[in-house]
């Protein structure tokens, strides 16, 4: 279980504080979905969960990160990266620039946590399986499209195995066969075990896929329930995101007078 | 004493004659020019008319062109294209990153492996970055054609976008490494093992045993003066 209790956070060299008072419970095979406009403090509490901030980035924080029971402060960030590890929004940085080979690239987290070749070999195999990246074990990883090397990029993560998974727009330079890859491919993740927090703007992605959405504004939580409540509310408008197609087809049915739930059955049923 | 032409000219026919082999040599001596060219005018400039000598070959203004000068002028050239060719054949014929995590193979500190090669991939990966943020602006009608003039003068805004845009680059890069556990102390085991045949391995010995003996030599005095 990852449990931030209590966290405010402020950049090192700034005064005002970007996240305020954030609790937030990820249990084991749990996928939250964290939504909120820009600059609402989604990549600052991605980077905050993973305890990069302030281990790696410095600043400052207030409340405590826990993973599993024990409090991460004074945790090196090599050791949080044996637990917890945060995908990124742009491609590009998640490549290290040291690997000739894309299977190498998935491989160096691995290599990295000191494991032995045979091991290294089989959690990278598995990471390209699950994202079906075999056309490209071969290739430079700099010199892949923004959709290969996000999927690369999540590969990865996932071959570091860790028992907590925090992606900031893990999708955003992906198709849509691309998106339902890394869709199935978290929530595999998640049956066995693996705790997830998702920050994305696909919020097609998150309704099929999680069963917690947080919104936060201006670095607070603001709405925090299961999925369906949370966005069928209609204050997620006034925030600025965008309710999932599932959602605005079901209020478009009710402003119209009829009775979603009659025609989403139906819809389920292959009847219309 | 080493010096002269006789040394270096076979340092680069060797450079030159592996460059063959390897079917490089037009790209080599294209880069090895490219590289020397800056330095051997300025070389050229300050040893042809401020070396000191008795035989005035011409004189401009009040420089004198020397024998002397045009002889040390020359002997430098040859040196500088030894060291060009060199480097160039090394950098053409061989991935930086095999390069280095071979190195690190032979124990050198995966940090430091890191650093060696982003300093060997930036220069290409700003280029890059540049001309990307040139395209886009010149996609909004930043003017960097024409003449020299205007072309450094469209160019120059651009050196602040490419600058910052390279460092928060580097900064998540450094990031997505630690996510990776990449500052995690001790040894990794690496996936691979460059091929490194028998004759590799005697060519380097003896190179580095001729190195040595140059060194030797060099300080004590004792190689003979080549023509």
């Amino acid at each position: 279980m990852l449990h931030l209790s209590g966290a405010s956070y402020r950049y090192a060299g700034y005064s005002k504080e970007v996240l305020h008072e954030i609790d937030l419970v990820l249990g084991d095979g749990e996928i939250v979905g964290l939504v909120g406009p820009n600059e609402s403090g989604k990549s600052t509490l991605c980077l905050v969960a993973s305890g990069l901030a302030p281990a790696s980035i410095g600043g400052s924080l207030r409340g405590t990160l826990t993973l599993d029971g024990q409090p991460t402060a004074g945790l090196s960030t090599y050791a949080l990266a044996e637990r917890v590890v945060v995908g990124f929004q742009n491609p590009n940085t998640q490549r290290s620039g040291i690997a000739a080979t894309v299977f190498e690239e998935i491989a160096l987290g691995p290599m990295n946590l000191g494991l032995p070749v045979a091991e290294t070999v089989r959690r990278t195999h598995e990471a390209i399986a699950r994202l079906r990246l075999e056309a490209l074990v071969r290739r430079d990883p700099l010199r892949l499209s923004g959709g290969q090397a996000q999927l690369v990029g999540i590969a990865s993560l996932l071959a570091m195995r860790p028992r907590h998974i925090i992606l900031d727009e893990p999708t955003a330079q992906l198709d849509p066969a691309g998106t339902r890859l890394v869709g199935d491919a978290l929530r595999a993740l998640a049956a066995e075990g693996t705790s997830l927090l998702i920050a994305e703007h696909k919020t097609d992605l998150l309704d099929g896929l999680c069963t917690r959405i947080i919104a936060i504004d201006d670095g607070r939580i603001v709405l925090d329930g299961p999925t369906a409540t949370i966005f069928d509310d209609p204050r997620l408008a006034e925030l600025g995101v965008e309710a999932p197609s599932r959602a605005r087809l079901s209020r478009a049915l009710a402003d119209g007078g009829f009775d979603p739930s009659v025609v989403g059955a139906a819809l389920a049923g292959g009847v219309a | 004493m080493i010096g002269g032409y006789l040394g270096p000219l076979v340092i680069v026919a060797i450079v030159i004659a592996s460059a063959s082999v390897a079917g490089v040599a037009g790209r080599l001596v294209r880069l090895s020019l490219l590289l020397t060219l800056p330095i051997a005018i300025s070389v050229v400039l300050v040893s042809v008319f401020t070396r000191a000598g008795t035989h005035v070959v011409f004189t401009i203004g009040p420089f004198d062109a020397t024998t002397e000068g045009i002889d040390f002028a020359g002997q430098t050239l040859v040196r500088l294209l030894a060291i060009s060719t060199s480097i160039g054949l090394f950098g053409i014929t061989t991935d930086p990153r095999s390069f280095v995590l071979d190195l690190e193979r032979r124990r050198l500190s995966p940090r430091f492996a890191f650093v060696a090669l982003a300093t060997l991939e930036a220069v290409p990966a700003m280029v890059e970055r540049a001309s990307v943020i040139a395209a886009a602006q010149r996609a909004r009608g930043l003017d960097t054609e024409g003449s020299i003039r205007a072309r450094i003068r469209g160019l120059l805004p651009l050196a602040g976008p490419v600058v910052l845009s390279s460092l928060t680059e580097v900064e998540e890069r450094s990031l997505a490494l630690e996510v990776r556990a990449f500052g995690r102390p001790g040894r990794r085991e690496l996936l691979w093992r460059m091929p490194d045949s028998r004759t590799q391995l005697a060519v380097r010995g003896a190179l580095l045993l001729a190195l040595v003996a140059t060194i030797v030599a060099r300080i004590t005095g004792t190689f003979p003066q080549l023509p």
